[in-house]
């Protein structure tokens, strides 16, 4: 069963989209954890998280953004340009951080040079930067936004009833991954980094009742596994998006399993449920705008120092690995005071700078995990 | 660090250099003339003020006060709230709070210090602030997280959702310091009625911030005072802004620095009024006599900075600009957008008008200036949507009529560097000659000034700018 996680995680067009797609539904593209997926897929619309997966050059990425911006976004605009992304209806662009807004603009002009890159639907989906009475109301409102701009594009209509379903689809599959969690913080796992990072890569690429389907049997075989993972340092990852099983195993393949995260592409997607009472597009914008904070949320680094701390305790970790990809500053500079805090409570930390995209520095990632685990062991 | 750099306070040091600066042309021309053979460091751009007459002198005088005010502000029993320079300063002047602008700060630190600030720039990175993050508060701020200046009591930011890489600064010194901090937070749109309420209620959550950490109501008297003089410097603003467009260009390329800065330091003060005062009677006399700012009373070629300007060891690019007969048309950081202003003309929902009648009218009105700051105005949105900086600089260009467009910023600028490359070729589109450089404003050791110039001096020709 692995390895069609694994297929799907590391494979763009993977069988389901292309089922779905050969169905005569729409997919649409989203970047980031503040996207209610559930609007989408309550509009019988495939959401699929926008990756840069398979990039082996940043021609197309290095023409429209500028020098000094993470090569997270430059490598989607680099698979939009080369049209790995024609699979697409629409997508969704955020302001995550501000390199991430910028692939807004970069997109629409890398489309006057490459015909075709972009989608009939494209939409800028505003995020307020902290969560007040006001700004839930303006983040409500953007949500409905939304709704109303899928529903006219798309031609469809979505129900109170479609949303209520999909957020009882979506918060099963949280309960599914935090299910997941607890194999994982076991004193002896039964699923490495690598392998649970494949899951939660699915999460985002195919439709969500058939990724239910599939780890509740992946969940019952892991119950029941005998096999176990002994002797490894326990470490946790925390930082810039990761969304590449390869990194985790480098890291993994140093003598370390990775037992917990902070990440986008990890605990903070799935670890917050949304309220199945009440008005279903309101429950949705609450539970977007107070997920697990980001740091793009401005002021939130005591919450989200509490939860790194009741995460790794709860895991029971050896050591902390904080990274960034270059130029994203947000993570970087945070990891900075993440590392004086957390050493002060006396949980060993590693700060790590590194680009996204094809591994060309596996070999120095390797250096310094060896060097960490030689200080932890 | 260097022992020597933790022998004094940062801002003291500065301080007292900038006091002394600032009575440098008390005395006669002679005496002037030979202390600045002791001041190798900054005498290029301390001549650049005094050559200038009254306007350059009040300047002078205007930043040896306001560094005086952030250094006494604790013996004065006043509070310090460390902001940034889109940050609307009336508010805080209103709560007798002192502002700590770091950028100018920055400025005033790498323009007159031999070594600029790279070693509070280093400080930060040592301390785990990212090396890629914008030098325009890190060159400062690494003094105030290694405690040689004033300390800060609180922190208010106005850059999320418009600058991460400035919101990140703020938030960084507020987490590292553990002190308390309010933002403000702005949509990607301006004109619609949401954004306007949410502006609205986000500033009114400042105001009980503010009253929370000083203890005391907003004094209305106070505040009136501080929106008359408010209101009258955006009069004399919009009146610089009608001289400045003429042919050739009465205002001397170094108004613009004084312009901007004095706004982000003194906004709503008497001085900074007196300042804008005799700004315009200098320039006045000069369209009047129809001669060029520049020095040799010429003009032969019109530069617009479409960001920001350069500011590196001794702010060698206002001594570029006035030797090569080059007037400044301005930059993104003095776009003010009162309604009055020439640049609103037409596009008056994108302006702000300042209210004195009611508390909440006042209020509401200040909300809108903050709203419309620079950058917090351009770069909230898409470039290229209504309102933001391509439009904002296309009709720059039209009432300025630029014969160039440079841009320059700091290296750890992702919001402009993510789309820099696709405005400036739409500005080409436009028919108008634009140069991106690679450098750090505040940041010598990125690109030298000497390697900047270079830069310019080629596209000048290439160009056929100038020949
Ligand atoms: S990793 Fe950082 S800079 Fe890159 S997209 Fe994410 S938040 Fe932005
Ligand atoms: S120069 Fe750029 S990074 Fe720096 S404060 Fe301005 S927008 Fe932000």
């Amino acid at each position: 069963m692995m390895n069609e996680w694994k297929e799907i995680a590391n494979t763009m067009g993977n069988t389901y989209l292309r089922k779905w797609k050969e169905s005569g539904r729409a997919a649409v593209g989203y970047p980031c954890t503040y996207v209610p997926d559930e609007v989408i897929y309550a509009a019988d619309i495939l959401p699929y998280r926008l990756r840069g997966t398979g990039t082996t050059s940043s021609s197309i990425g290095d023409t429209y953004f500028g020098p000094v911006i993470c090569s997270f976004p430059k490598c989607v605009l680099q698979l939009a340009g080369e049209g790995r992304f024609n699979f697409l209806d629409g997508t969704i662009i955020v302001p995550g951080c501000d390199s991430m807004r910028r692939l807004d603009e970069c997109w629409r002009k890398a489309a006057d040079d490459y015909k075709g890159i972009l989608p009939g639907f494209f939409h800028y989906f505003g995020v307020p930067h902290k969560v007040t009475d006001y700004s839930l109301m303006w983040f409500y409102e953007e949500t409905l936004k939304l709704k109303e701009k899928l529903e006219k594009h798309f031609g469809v209509t979505i129900t109170d009833k479609a949303l209520k379903g999909a957020i009882s689809v979506y918060n099963e599959s949280r309960k599914l991954l935090m299910q997941l969690d607890k194999l994982r913080v076991k004193d002896e796992p039964v699923i490495n980094g690598e392998d649970a990072l494949s899951i939660i890569l699915a999460s985002t690429a195919i439709p969500r009742d058939e990724f239910n389907k599939m780890l509740r049997k992946t969940l019952s075989q892991l119950e029941t596994k005998k096999e176990t993972i002994k002797g490894k340092k326990r470490l946790m990852l925390v930082g810039s998006i990761n969304d590449d099983p390869e990194f985790m195993k480098v890291i993994e393949d140093c003598g370390a399993v990775i037992v917990t995260d902070t990440m986008c592409f990890g605990s903070r997607s799935y670890s917050d449920l949304t309220e199945e009472e009440g008005d279903p597009l309101f429950a949705l914008a609450k539970r977007y705008l107070n997920h697990a904070y980001c740091p793009r949320m401005f002021g939130y680094y005591k919450p989200r120092l509490k939860n790194i701390m009741d995460r790794a305790k709860e895991a029971k970790v050896d050591g902390i690995i904080l990274q960034n990809i270059r130029f994203c500053d947000l993570h970087g500079s945070e990891n900075g005071i993440f590392e004086r805090d957390l050493e002060k409570e006396g949980i060993p930390c590693m700060r790590m700078e590194r680009e996204y995209g094809p591994l060309t520095e596996s070999g120095r990632v390797k250096m310094r995990i060896d060097a960490f685990l030689e200080r932890i062991s | 660090m260097r022992k020597e750099t933790k022998e004094y306070n940062f801002d003291w040091n500065m301080w007292t250099i900038l006091e002394n600066a600032s009575k440098t042309a008390d005395g006669f021309r002679k005496e002037y003339e030979t202390l600045l053979n002791y001041i190798p460091n900054y005498r290029n751009v301390l001549d650049a003020f005094v050559k200038h007459g009254e306007p350059g002198i009040l300047f002078l005088k205007i930043i040896a006060k306001y560094s005086n005010d952030c250094v006494r502000a604790h013996i004065e029993g006043r509070k310090t709230a460390g902001v940034t320079f889109c940050f609307a300063t009336p508010v805080l002047y209103a709560f007798n709070i002192q502002p700590v602008t770091l950028e100018p700060w920055s400025v005033l630190g790498t323009v007159v210090l031999k070594r600029g600030t790279s070693e509070f720039l280093d400080y930060c990175s040592e301390l785990g602030f990212t090396e890629t993050s914008c030098s325009s508060q890190r060159g400062s701020l690494g003094a105030y997280l290694c405690d040689l200046a004033t300390k800060l009591d609180f922190v208010v930011y106005d850059s999320p959702g418009i600058c991460d890489t400035n919101a990140n600064s703020f938030a960084f010194a507020a987490s590292y310091l553990d002190i308390p901090f309010y933002q403000l937070n702005y949509p990607s749109t301006l004109t619609d009625e949401r954004a306007k309420e949410y502006h609205h209620a986000d500033f009114k959550g400042l105001i009980s911030f503010l009253e929370e950490q000083t203890g005391r109501k907003l004094d209305m008297e106070k505040l009136r005072e501080i929106m008359k003089e408010n209101k009258r410097q955006d009069e004399l603003t919009c009146e610089l802004l009608d001289l400045q467009r003429l042919k050739p260009s009465p205002m001397p390329p170094i108004y613009e620095l004084m312009l901007y800065g004095g706004r982000f330091m003194m906004n709503g003060t008497k001085e900074y009024t007196q300042l804008l005062e005799s700004m315009v009677a200098h320039t006045r006399k000069k369209a009047e006599a129809g001669k060029a700012g520049t020095t040799s009373g010429n003009e032969r070629a019109r530069g617009l900075f479409c960001y920001i300007d350069h500011y590196t060891t001794d702010g060698r690019l206002w001594d570029f600009l006035d030797k090569r007969d080059i007037s400044h048309m301005g930059s993104i950081l003095f776009n003010f957008w009162q309604k009055d202003s020439l640049y609103a003309a037409g596009k008056e929902d994108e302006g702000y008008n300042l209210e004195d009648e009611s508390l909440e009218a006042i209020i509401d009105s200040l909300a809108d200036q903050m709203s419309r700051m620079p950058m917090v105005k351009q770069i909230r949105g898409p470039y290229d949507a209504p309102g933001m900086w391509l439009d904002d600089t296309l009709g720059a260009i039209n009432i300025m009529k630029p014969d160039f467009v440079v841009y320059m910023g700091t290296m750890g600028c992702r919001n402009t560097w993510g789309m820099v490359k696709p405005f400036v070729r739409d500005l080409e589109k436009h028919g108008i000659p634009t140069l991106y450089i690679y450098a750090d404003s505040f940041d010598d050791r990125v690109q030298s000034w000497e390697a900047v110039a270079d830069k310019l001096e080629e596209f000048l020709k290439i160009r056929k700018i100038i020949t």
